[in-house]
Order: C-alpha cells, then sequence, then structure tokens
C-alpha cells in the first residue's frame, strides 16, 4: 500500500555532521523550491547536535499542502549525505527499495573512531550497503572538489550542483543562482556558483 | 502492541531506541557481538551497562561513578597478565605499598608525582607497561638481577653482595662538614665526574616544604650543594626517567633501597628495549631505614614550632632513639615514637636497608664504640666490580680515606638488616592474612624464604 | 530588505520561530526580550535584526524573569510587548508570572514558551502549558508554519481584550522546522509609551498595577476568561478535517496535528478517522468539544509530552457525560502514546494500527535483513567538545588537578555547552557528576562545600558560563561567600552565549541590537563579594593548572579562576587558526608504552585521529581549528607547531 502508493510529495533528507553546512545547504534548497510554487517543509535537529554530533534535515516538497516535519521510517525519496556514514545511518532507518542516494565520499570520524574503540565501516563495505539498500547511489568526492574552492564548507554547495545534475528534484542553476543572490553577500556569490558547477561536473 | 512496549525512548550517544524494530535490531548486535564483548573496547569503555528487561534495552553511558574494574574481572584475560597500570594502582597504591620513588613516572603522561605521592593521571589500558615492571613494589625474580648484576659468590643473605666492607670518608674537611656524615656519596660521585666515569648525576634536591626531586648535576663543583640526608622521600628515579629522553652521556644516581632496586629492575626489564637505561653507569646506595611522609612530618615539625623552610639538617644519633632536626639557631631532639607516626607506610613491608642492588652502598658508622669519633664517618659496601673500581680510584686519586670497620662490625650491621626483612615479612603477613600472600614477594626467593621462617617462627 | 519585512501577500519560507517574530511584528509589537535557549532564540534575534528599521526595543536579558518584566513594564505602558524563552525559562519567569496574571496588564502581552519534547536539546523535557491551567492564562498552540505567524499575531489582540498575559507555546518541530507563511500587513503607526495610575485600584487600565484586591481582581480575571471561552469556540484556529462520523476522533494540537495527518495518509485511514486540531487549549471551548465528542465512541488524543490535553478534555467530557454519554479515551493514561519524548508520524501510526486494527506495510523482508545488517556496521557519533574548544582544555586542567589533589573532588555542573562533560563523560574526563538547571552548580557546591561536618573531604568545584554567570550564579555565590563554603568556582568565560549562538550578554560591551552598553564585569563583582579571584588563559596549562592545584589546597574559602578564551566558533576565531600544526610521526609514540595514545585517546580533540595503519596520530587540518592544546600535552613533543 505504502510503496504503490501514487507520492505527490518529494522526501528528501540532508544529513552530515554538526559544522559540515548541513543547515544552510537544506534552507538554500528549501529557498529555490518555494520560489518555484512548492510548498516545503523542513524538519531540522540542532542545537547541541551542532557539536559534532550527527545533524539531519527533513525536507518535504510537496505541490499542495504542509506535511510533518518529520518523515515516516522507510519513506525517504532521496537521500543527501555531506559524509558517507550519516547517509548509512539514516539509510537503514528511512531507506526503500526506491530510495536514492548521494553521498560526499569524505568520512569525517565520529569521537569513538577517533579515539579508536570504535571502527568506521570501510568504504567497501558502506558502497555494499548503498548497493543494497538503494535504487541508485552517488558517491562524489565534494570536499577535494571544495578544497580546490579554497574552503571545505563549500562541499554542501558542491553536493547541491551534483544534486541538480541527477535529476532527481525539479532544481537548476538559474533557481540555484537567484537563491544565493537572495542570501548570501555578493561577493561570496561567484565562489559558490563554481562550487555548484564543480558538483554538476562529478555526476556522469 | 504499543501500549506494551514500555513507550521508552532512550537515547545513548545518538542511538534511539524507540520501537520495536530498534530493540529488535539492538538485541541484535548486542547479541552478535557478544562472543567478544570483552575484547571490544567500545564495550569497556564508552558502556557499562546493558539493563535487559523484557523487550527493552538500555545503555547507559558509563558514569563516573562506576567499576570498570568490577567488570573487566568478569573474564577479561588480560587482567591476569602482569603488568597493566591498573595492576599497579590496585597492587601497590591502593595497598600503600608505593615507595614514592618515583620509577613509574616521568614515562608517560599518566603517571606523575605531586608533593610526595604518586599519581595516575588518567587510565592507561595498555596491559604491558613499564610503570608496572620497574616498580619496586610489583614481584620480581630477585635471584635473576643479583646474577646480572653481581658476583653470585659475593652474596649474602642479610645484605647482598659483599666484595668489601669498611669505613670511609671524604678526604677533603670542607666536603665532609657540608656531608650528612663522611661525605663518601659526594666524594664518590665527584672522583667518578672527574674521571669521565659518568657525566652527570642525578641526587636530589628539596624546596621549602621539604618536597624533594631528582636534581641533575652536571658540574663537580655544584654536588656538594645537594649533600646532607634529607628523610622525605625524593622521586629520584622519576627524574633519571624524564632527563633520559633528552641527555646523552654517562649517568650516576644516589639512591635509597626501592630505588636502587627500581633502577636494577630497569637494567634487566624484558620490557626496556629503547636504550634509554644505558647512561646508567653508576648507582650509589644509602643505607635507609625509613622515608617520612611529608605531610605528616610537616605536621609534626608544626608541633615543634619548626618551620620546615628552616630546617637545614637532620639525623639519627646512635642509641638516643631520637630524630635530631637542625635549624640555623638550634637543634631539637623529637622521640622517635612521634617520628614513627610520619614513617611512609610503603617503609614498613622493606625488606632492604642497604641498597642491595646499587653499586656500592653508604650508610652512617654509627654502631657502638665511640660515637664522636665515628660521626664523621660512613660505612661502604661495594658489592660490584665497577663499585669497586671506583672506591679504588677514588682512594688512590687520594678524594676518599678508607679504614677497617671494627670487628664485630659488619656482623652488627647484617644483624640489623636481618632485622628488618624479619620485620617487614611480619608486617607483610599481617598484611595479607597469609604466609602464602607475601603481596610484592615471593617464598620462593631463598632470602624472603630464609626471614619469612624466622618471622613466622617468632609469631607461632 | 530582510526576510522577515516582506511586503503583504508574498510567500516566504519561514523557520517557525521567525513567523513567531513576523506574527509580533504584524501585530504591531513595540519591545520584546527573551533569555537564549534552544529552540526559542531565532524569535528574538530575528527581531533584533529589524530592530532599528522597525522602532523596537529588543533586549537579550539577563534571565526570563526579568524579560517577562521588561515586556510588562511596556504593557503597563500601553505598548504591545512579548517575552520569549525555553520551557524551563518559564519556571524562572514563574514568580513574577504569578503575581502579573493576578494585576493584569494592558498593552497586548504575549509570553512565548518553545518547549523540547524529547530533549533534543535541553537536559529536561519540562512542560509549560500546566503553567496556563494553573495561572489561568489563554493557550494558543499553533500547529503549522502559517498558523505560527497568525495566531501570534492573534494573541496580542486577545491579551488586550482580557487585560492579562496570553501564552503562545510552540515546540522544537515547530520553532526549528520552516515552511511557507503568506505574509499579512505590517502596521505603520506605532504606539506611544505612557503609565497611568491614577485610577481607581479595581480600573487595570488606568489604576495601580497591583494584584490586590486580591479575591475581587481574581474573580474579575475569571470573568474575562468565560469571554475568551466563548471566542474560542468559534476561533479558526480549531479546525475538524475528516468523515462526519468517523470510527475514530483524534483531539491534538501542535506539531502533533501534523504527525497524525500523516499517520492517517499513511495507513489510508482518510475515511474512518478524523482529526479535531485545536489551536486554543486552554481554557477549552466546551461546546466545540461536545459538537465533536458526540462524532464517535472512540477518542484518541496526541499531544505531547504530558497528558494536558487528555486530562482537561476528560474533565469535560465528564461534565457531559448525561448529553454525550460514555466514550472510550486512548491516550497517556492507557499508555497507548508514551508520556515522555516527543512524538513522531510512525508512533502515531503504530497507534492507531493498534486501536483500528489496521496493517501497516512493512519493508519486504530481505530489504529489512539489508537494512539491519548495515546498521550493525555504524558507529555512534557522540558528541563531543568542537576542535579547538576551550572547554576541552579547561576540563583537561580540572581534571589534572582533581587527580592531584587526590581526595577524589569533583564539579558540580550547570548548563551550557560544557554540559557535554556531564552528557558525555569522557568529553569532560569524568569531573561533572552533577547537573541541572541555571545556575544550580553553584548553589549545589555551596551545599556540598558545608558538609565537612558530616565527614565530606572531597573538593568542591562548580564551573559557569559566562552568561549564565548573570542568570542566576550570583544569588548562589553570595550564599557561597557568605556562609564561607570552600569552594573553586570557575567561570569558562567563552565571551558569550555560545550553545544557542552567541547572543550578547551582560559581560558583553554590546547589546542585542548592536548598541554600544557597558559590560558588566564578572571578575570584579567575585572581588566585590570578598572571594579570592584569579584568571587565567585554559590553553595556558602550565599556568592554569598552578591556580587550580593552589585554589585546591587553599582550605576554606571561596576561589574564583575565570578561565577566558573565545569560543572555537566565535565569529572573531572562525575559520582563523593561532598555529597551524601537524605529528612529526618519526617522535609519534603512537599506542606504545610511553604514551599509548594519549591526544587521540584521552584528550580526544575531534581534529586528531587515530591512524590504524600507521599507528601514528594525525592531525586533520579540515577540523583542526589551530588552538596549540595539544602541542602542549603530547609527551613526546611529536606535535609541532609549523
Ligand atoms: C631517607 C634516608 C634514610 C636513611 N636511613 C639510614 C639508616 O637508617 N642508617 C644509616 O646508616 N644510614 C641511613 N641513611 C644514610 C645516611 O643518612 C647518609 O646519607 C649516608 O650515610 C651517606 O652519607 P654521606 O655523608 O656520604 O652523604 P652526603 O655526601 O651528604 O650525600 C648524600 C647524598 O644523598 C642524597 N640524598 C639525600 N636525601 C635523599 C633522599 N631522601 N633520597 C635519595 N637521595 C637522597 C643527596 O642528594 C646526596 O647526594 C639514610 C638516608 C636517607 C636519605
Ligand atoms: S603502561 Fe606505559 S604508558 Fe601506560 S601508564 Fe604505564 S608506563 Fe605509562
Ligand atoms: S613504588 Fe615507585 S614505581 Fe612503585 S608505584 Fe610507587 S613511585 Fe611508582
Ligand atoms: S600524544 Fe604525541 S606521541 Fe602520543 S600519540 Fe599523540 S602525537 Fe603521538
Ligand atoms: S591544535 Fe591540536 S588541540 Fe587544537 S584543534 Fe588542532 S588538533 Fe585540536
Amino acid at each position: 500500500m505504502k510503496r504503490t502508493r501514487q507520492k505527490e510529495t518529494k522526501n528528501l533528507i540532508l544529513t552530515g555532521v554538526g559544522g559540515q553546512g548541513n543547515v544552510m545547504a537544506s534552507r538554500t534548497l528549501a529557498g529555490m523550491l518555494v520560489d518555484a510554487g512548492y510548498i516545503v517543509t523542513i524538519g531540522e535537529t540542532f542545537g547541541m547536535s551542532q557539536r559534532g554530533g550527527s545533524v539531519m534535515s527533513h525536507l518535504r516538497i510537496s505541490p499542495d499542502s504542509v506535511k510533518s516535519p518529520q518523515i515516516p521510517r522507510g519513506e525517504a525519496d532521496v537521500i543527501v549525505a555531506l559524509e558517507p556514514l550519516e547517509a548509512l545511518r539514516v539509510l537503514t532507518v528511512y531507506g526503500n527499495p526506491q530510495v536514492c542516494v548521494l553521498s560526499n565520499a569524505r568520512p569525517a570520524y565520529p569521537i569513538g573512531v577517533i579515539t579508536g574503540e570504535l571502527s568506521y565501516p570501510s568504504g567497501e563495505n558502506i558502497q555494499v550497503a548503498f548497493q543494497r539498500l538503494s535504487k541508485a547511489f552517488w558517491i562524489i568526492d565534494a570536499t577535494s572538489a571544495a578544497l580546490a574552492l579554497g574552503n571545505p564548507v563549500l562541499s554542501n554547495i558542491v553536493m547541491i550542483g551534483a544534486l541538480a545534475k541527477t535529476g532527481l528534484l525539479p532544481i537548476d542553476r538559474r533557481m540555484f543562482e537567484k537563491e544565493i543572490k537572495k542570501t548570501l553577500a555578493a561577493d561570496k556569490c561567484a565562489v559558490n556558483l563554481k562550487a555548484y558547477d564543480a558538483g554538476g561536473g562529478m555526476i556522469k | 502492541m504499543i501500549n506494551r512496549l514500555k513507550l521508552l525512548k532512550k537515547i545513548f550517544s545518538g542511538y534511539i531506541i524507540q520501537d520495536e524494530a530498534d530493540v529488535n535490531n539492538f538485541n541484535k548486535i548486542i547479541t552478535e557481538s557478544k562472543k567478544d564483548l570483552n575484547k571490544l573496547n567500545f564495550m569497556k569503555k564508552s558502556v557499562v551497562k546493558t539493563t535487559i528487561s523484557k523487550k527493552f534495552i538500555i545503555i547507559l553511558p558509563q558514569n563516573p561513578g562506576c567499576d570498570i574494574n568490577a567488570n573487566q574481572k568478569l573474564g577479561c584475560p588480560m587482567r591476569k597478565k602482569p603488568g597493566s597500570q591498573a595492576k599497579l594502582k590496585k597492587d601497590v597504591l591502593e595497598q600503600s605499598l608505593c615507595t614514592g620513588c618515583g620509577a613509574c613516572v616521568g614515562l608517560c603522561p599518566y603517571q606523575v608525582v605531586y608533593r610526595d605521592r604518586t599519581v595516575q593521571l588518567h587510565d592507561c589500558d595498555l596491559t604491558d607497561g613499564k610503570c608496572y615492571a620497574f616498580c619496586p613494589r610489583t614481584p620480581a625474580d630477585y635471584g635473576q638481577i643479583r646474577e646480572s648484576l653481581f658476583d653470585v659468590s659475593d652474596v649474602t643473605p642479610e645484605i647482598g653482595a659483599v666484595k668489601g666492607y669498611h669505613l670511609s670518608r671524604a678526604a677533603d674537611p670542607a666536603l665532609r662538614a657540608k656531608a650528612q656524615h663522611g661525605g663518601t656519596v659526594t666524594a664518590l660521585l665527584g672522583v667518578a665526574m672527574a674521571e669521565s666515569l659518568i657525566d652527570s648525576a642525578i641526587v636530589s634536591s628539596r624546596n621549602e616544604e621539604l618536597e624533594q626531586e631528582g636534581r641533575l648535576v652536571e658540574a663537580k663543583s655544584q654536588l656538594c650543594d645537594y649533600a646532607k640526608s634529607k628523610f622525605t622521600v625524593s622521586p629520584t628515579v622519576a627524574a633519571f626517567n624524564r632527563l633520559m629522553g633528552d641527555t646523552a652521556g654517562k649517568v650516576g644516581v644516589v639512591t635509597t633501597p626501592c630505588q636502587a632496586l627500581a633502577l636494577a629492575k630497569m637494567k634487566t626489564a624484558r620490557i626496556n628495549d629503547d636504550g634509554k637505561i644505558n647512561p646508567l653507569n653508576l648507582v650509589i646506595g644509602l643505607f635507609c631505614g625509613w622515608t617520612l611522609s611529608v605531610e605528616s612530618f610537616n605536621r609534626l615539625l608544626q608541633q615543634y614550632q619548626i618551620s620546615p623552610e628552616a630546617v637545614t639538617g637532620m639525623d639519627i644519633p646512635a642509641g638516643k632513639n631520637v630524630l635530631e632536626i637542625y635549624t640555623k639557631a638550634s637543634a631539637t631532639s623529637v622521640p622517635m615514637v612521634e617520628v614513627d607516626a610520619c614513617v611512609r607506610t610503603a617503609c614498613r613491608y622493606c625488606i632492604d636497608s642497604t641498597a642491595e642492588f646499587a653499586d656500592l652502598s653508604v650508610g652512617a658508622a654509627r654502631f657502638g664504640g665511640d660515637c664522636d669519633e665515628m660521626c664523621g664517618w660512613n660505612q661502604i659496601i661495594v658489592r660490584s666490580e665497577f663499585g669497586k673500581q671506583l672506591m679504588e680510584l677514588a682512594v688512590a686519586r687520594g678524594a676518599l680515606e678508607i679504614r677497617e670497620a671494627p670487628a664485630s662490625a659488619l656482623q652488627d650491621l647484617k644483624n640489623a638488616a636481618a632485622e628488618k626483612k624479619r620485620k617487614a615479612l611480619k608486617n607483610i603477613v599481617e598484611k595479607s592474612r597469609s604466609v602464602k600472600n607475601l603481596l610484592y614477594l615471593s617464598s620462593d626467593d631463598p632470602v624472603v624464604r630464609k626471614y619469612l621462617d624466622a618471622g613466622t617462627k617468632q609469631r607461632s | 530588505m530582510t526576510k522577515l519585512l516582506s511586503p503583504a501577500k508574498s510567500k516566504v519560507l519561514f523557520l517557525g520561530n521567525e513567523a513567531i517574530a513576523r506574527g509580533a511584528l504584524e501585530a504591531g509589537v513595540s519591545v520584546a526580550t527573551g533569555y537564549p535557549g534552544t529552540p526559542s532564540s531565532e524569535v528574538i534575534e530575528s527581531l533584533a535584526h529589524v530592530a532599528s528599521e522597525r522602532n523596537l526595543y529588543v533586549e537579550w536579558s539577563v534571565n526570563e524573569k526579568v524579560a517577562l518584566e521588561v515586556a510588562a513594564a511596556a504593557s503597563f505602558a500601553g505598548l504591545r510587548s512579548m517575552a520569549v524563552m525555553k520551557q524551563n525559562g518559564v519556571n524562572v519567569a514563574s514568580d513574577f508570572l504569578l503575581h502579573l496574571t493576578a494585576s493584569g496588564t494592558r498593552g497586548g502581552l504575549v509570553l512565548v514558551s518553545c518547549e523540547d519534547p524529547g530533549a533534543l536539546s535541553s537536559v529536561n523535557e519540562g512542560e509549560s502549558r500546566y503553567f496556563a491551567r494553573m495561572l489561568e492564562m489563554p493557550l494558543l498552540e499553533p500547529s503549522d508554519f502559517q498558523e505560527a505567524k497568525d495566531l501570534t499575531k492573534w494573541a496580542f489582540e486577545l491579551s488586550e481584550q482580557i487585560g492579562n498575559v496570553v501564552m503562545l507555546r510552540s515546540v522544537t518541530r515547530m520553532s526549528h522546522a520552516s515552511g511557507n507563511v503568506i505574509c499579512g500587513k505590517l502596521p505603520v503607526k506605532s504606539r506611544k509609551a505612557h503609565f497611568e495610575y491614577d485610577g481607581s485600584v479595581m480600573d487595570s487600565s488606568r489604576g495601580p498595577m497591583i494584584s490586590t484586591p486580591v479575591v475581587a481582581k481574581h474573580l474579575l480575571h475569571q470573568e474575562k476568561l468565560k469571554d475568551i471561552e466563548a471566542l474560542f469556540e468559534k476561533s479558526p484556529f480549531n479546525r475538524y478535517v475528516g468523515p462526519g462520523k468517523p470510527e475514530l476522533l483524534i483531539i491534538t494540537s501542535s506539531a502533533c496535528f501534523l504527525y497524525a495527518e500523516e499517520a492517517v495518509e499513511m495507513l489510508g485511514l482518510q475515511k474512518r478517522v478524523g482529526i479535531l486540531k485545536l489551536g486554543t487549549t486552554w481554557p477549552l471551548p466546551p461546546k466545540l468539544l461536545e459538537k465533536h465528542l458526540r462524532k464517535t465512541k472512540k477518542i484518541l488524543i496526541v499531544e505531547e509530552v504530558l497528558p494536558f490535553l487528555e486530562e482537561n478534555v476528560k474533565v469535560l467530557a465528564a461534565s457531559l457525560v448525561s448529553r454525550i454519554g460514555i466514550n472510550t479515551f486512548y491516550g497517556k493514561y492507557d499508555e497507548m502514546l508514551p508520556s515522555a519524548g516527543e512524538l513522531n508520524p510512525d508512533i502515531v501510526a503504530a497507534a492507531l494500527c493498534h486501536i483500528l486494527k489496521v496493517k501497516r506495510k512493512t519493508l519486504p523482508a530481505n530489504y529489512l535483513n539489508d537494512s539491519q545488517k548495515a546498521a550493525a556496521l555504524i558507529p555512534v557519533r557522540e558528541q563531543t567538545f568542537c576542535a579547538g574548544c576551550p572547554h576541552r582544555a579547561s576540563f583537561w586542567n580540572i581534571h589534572n588537578a582533581i587527580a592531584l589533589d587526590g581526595r577524589k573532588g569533583f564539579v558540580c555542573g550547570d548548563i551550557g555547552c560544557y554540559s557535554m562533560a556531564a552528557l558525555s563523560p569522557a568529553t569532560g574526563y569524568h569531573t561533572m557528576p552533577t547537573l541541572h538547571s541555571m545556575g544550580s552548580g553553584t548553589g549545589l557546591a555551596s551545599g556540598f562545600a558545608k558538609l565537612a561536618q558530616f565527614g565530606l573531604d572531597q573538593p568542591i568545584l562548580t564551573v559557569c558560563g559566562d552568561s549564565t554567570f548573570y542568570h542566576a550564579v550570583i544569588p548562589a555565590l553570595i550564599n557561597a561567600q557568605h556562609n564561607r563554603a570552600d569552594i573553586t568556582f570557575i567561570v569558562l568565560d567563552n565571551a558569550g552565549t555560545a550553545m544557542t549562538g552567541f547572543q550578547p550578554h551582560p559581560g558583553l560591551a554590546i547589546s542585542a541590537m548592536k548598541e554600544v552598553v557597558p559590560a558588566v564585569d564578572i571578575a570584579a563583582i567575585c572581588s566585590a563579594i570578598g572571594a579570592k579571584v584569579a584568571v587565567s588563559d585554559p590553553f595556558d596549562l602550565e599556568t592554569t593548572g598552578k591556580i587550580l592545584t593552589s585554589f585546591l589546597a587553599d582550605k576554606g574559602l571561596l576561589k574564583v579562576l575565570i578561565l577566558r578564551q573565545a569560543c572555537a566558533l566565535s565569529p572573531e576565531k572562525k575559520g582563523k587558526k593561532i598555529f597551524d600544526v601537524k605529528v612529526n610521526e618519526s617522535l609519534c609514540l603512537g599506542d606504545a608504552c610511553g604514551c599509548n595514545r594519549l591526544c587521540t585517546r584521552v584528550f580526544r580533540c575531534p581534529a586528531l585521529t587515530w591512524d590504524r595503519t600507521t599507528k601514528k596520530a594525525v592531525v586533520d587540518e579540515v577540523i583542526c581549528a589551530g588552538c596549540g592544546v595539544c602541542v602542549s600535552i603530547c609527551p613526546q613533543k611529536a606535535i609541532i607547531k609549523l
């Protein structure tokens, strides 16, 4: 019933680790979509989670109504992750056979891994899990692209560019440009557009 | 079903247990990893309690008050292996066996000395550590150490290896005036330095509260600034550990018996393979009956209205059963019973009064006879070949005078040393409540066996 | 132009808190005050941004009680005003609030409480709705973003109508969620302030603002509440969606409405279940409730956290029983829904499945199986102090001083980023075993210190942040000094209310509206009460360590150490490293005896990573904030400043 139900609403989860620019990315995406006439609801976890914890934004993109700020389990359509482990964490709770995953490749190790008490799954294990648990997935090295542009925090914009290229959401470069002109200082727009384009270039 | 789920939503480090699916999931993780739970640091370190009620698992993060040791005891194979910092804590520090020698300190960031206490700053989870291996109050094979350092035929049960036994004093009266007794120790160090047998020496230095630390001296002329006995403990070996990282060249160390033992353990320890011990070229031991706890001794001084910084020296004159405390202005005699209360507990379990693991051991010459004449002299026990060479060189260079001791002297010394051994073993058995458990000692050691037998016989 | 001032009719994406701020602007608010606390802070923050444009007075007050008092003064002078706080802030304000409801108000006064079911960023999930019932305040609860704005605006009108304060309650999932809002008009005129007090004592619009004569005024207030009840009967914020004769009626409010709607839709129960969504939750409109309670016998009440609505509905239903008959209620009392933690669509759906005996479609078994396998690989991500956080260095110093002292001292904790030291103990090096409300650390310490008489011989320490100091610590500190409590009181002064996003506080020379104001000096206050005061930089481990050990040894008096170092995320520091550091691999001992990974295993800066293959520590240059503290702790001098 649930899976075959015609979904008017797109459920996107943007995840990462505190400090990666998760909130900025979700607001930018939502701003673009509101502008395009959608009713968007974002549910965010911040506060304490900023301090190195997992951060998650639930985006509900509906043509007609306000949705719950929490997506039910197993009901995500798209997962965008600034960190691969967080992609996996979200996937195991909100995933379903139809979900698509776009993940940054660079791990941000949890403190337990840093201290050597826990282990971080190998890249290979993560890929296998993505393969089994999603309809399609992309892993891109957004952090390196961002570092090449001079600031690792731009990886969130690289991810937006890549997301646009996948065609999973009704967004494009013109919408992005319009949105950041509203929200960012003028001198920052150029580098953000570069980051956006870099992201697009990483999706084959 | 939802109403039977006790509606728990426990957040533990980001893991949310929220409904049945979670619980099943978590159950599975736990059961799958259970086989090697004890190997998982994760389980030991960050999680200590799993409460499994019918349907829910509550994982509590470790709280500061919890007893990890108790948890680890449950089947952790590591615990049985000797040698961890935790074992040092349990077997030495918590048993009041710590001598304060400093052998476990200065090796790493975890063990430090504060005032005259050995403190573990953070837990270390290594199972085989130098701290444990070097500590003079952890078990060791004394037979093997004696064999590797001395001529076995020289070894006596009472006072260890004896290659020679004399009375001695520094030839220089100015030095004698600054020294505790005959200035033998300082004179020997001076010769060793002058002859380049050592490049520097580690002696002990006190502050105004009578707390001590090991001090590296590189100039012969400064040696006498640190002469005289300070009866509080000096973590001299810590200074050795710390300095060996930086200093090249050969080093001589002045030690109490426990410190000499620690250095001997370092020389022979299997774990010590980084070469930091190599510079150690000379160990001069001091005879030692006990050391004092800084805190209680300062309290005693307060009772006598002596401020610790004014103290210029102390001694135990023969036969008077007092500790004499000197300041510039006065000399105060404190009855031994009062001093006794300030003795570090650890010293009551020490069986060595002559620093048996040193190259040479030096003490007061305060047996019977004419006290005044003798108090300017030392007894010296020559133990190792190197010690013998040094003493002979010192005599040859005219820095040290020696003379033969009175006939009964050596026997008196042995008797006194044997008495300390007996007493210590008696105290140990009293503490452990079993002749089978000798704390850091083992009845496999012939010396221990000898005085243990005597000790228990005496009791019965 | 900022988004908050968008023209009428424009459709904007607002954070719930921005929607509340916009509602207040549309109502013509003049004075807005608050104390920062997640999830409430953005209301005041966004109003502060437009303060000069809209001629507002916006203030971060020293604490919630003062915030409400400052707002009430504006109301007494005829202006519209608002005080904003998180749930526990209402407790702080409650003493004044009790008297305020008794005296009444003039200009519209709205108390906004942003609550945190599930304690996502709190150390409690306290409820303030009960204050509405206890103090007889009208209570409004928005259940979407448009309502957050519209209800806020209406709250001011209601307040003026009743001559008393009105409470608006939001929750994290509303305040910190965003959604579309269609803006209304912003008023052009602003009111002039004047405080009238010559009228009769019973005339709350011209007389003195006091609660006496108590009983008479109380009766008058209850009379006015009746009018409010009548208004609520017709309020468009209470609405019903569903069939005429539902099998089950859900009564709900706030974000729970969205969960309920989602759950019903997910299970395809639109034809069987009706939802009565209430925007006015106290006092309940009895006629409206009666009309809907008649519809069916089965009622499920969905709310967070405690059964406030459930209790009030049941009381009402009991009085109506002769007319509506006996209903079966599902909710918290029968444990159909949890009375702890937040709800979500899944929890509501599970309850619906149980009551209506339907099944929710599950994912394919093999998918679930794979999913569980993958979940087993995922290590937890514990929260920790940021790279370069001064608190890490402070707790390092504190830990070492306590360990050296050797008497098993401990730190009484307080509320701020540094609470993490209690929440994830390894982060605070296991030093902080108590954590309660703001300022309580000092109060507890003051108490512990008096237990020497009963044999307690542990040194007592306590910490507080700079903002917390002003909020509630000062009385406790004075108590400690006056009663000769031997405590080491440590102020973790990181130059701002970091946890909630750098709102200024009385220690800084800048106000919410970016005006230059006098800074109130913590050290001077502590010296003035007679404490022994020292100031140090927590990054200077040697100096700070010496002060702390000497403080612990110095018995019988109150000692204050102010540890000053700006937060790693503060605007002046962010992205700027003091030092570039790296590990010299050839010196690093790694996990060998002699170090055993002090930096990664014990110190735990997230920028220091343990490389399992090389068995060396590595500095992650992306995360490293360049504080240089690790350089001082490495026993091998293997971490070097470049
Ligand atoms: C705690 C203690 C207890 C002693 N008990 C006895 C005893 O019971 N019977 C006995 O015959 N002799 C005892 N001695 C030894 C005696 O006091 C003299 O140290 C010894 O006779 C050498 O005299 P000297 O004139 O050659 O010493 P000096 O030439 O004055 O040189 C003494 C050297 O010992 C070092 N030193 C001083 N205090 C300490 C310390 N606490 N730890 C390590 N090194 C230190 C000094 O730095 C100096 O290098 C004890 C010494 C100490 C320190
Ligand atoms: S095992 Fe090694 S590193 Fe650990 S505490 Fe002992 S000496 Fe230090
Ligand atoms: S006796 Fe020496 S080595 Fe043993 S714990 Fe005490 S100071 Fe450390
Ligand atoms: S503290 Fe220094 S020696 Fe130890 S692991 Fe870290 S970098 Fe290496
Ligand atoms: S300098 Fe060291 S302690 Fe400071 S943030 Fe970088 S790695 Fe962490």
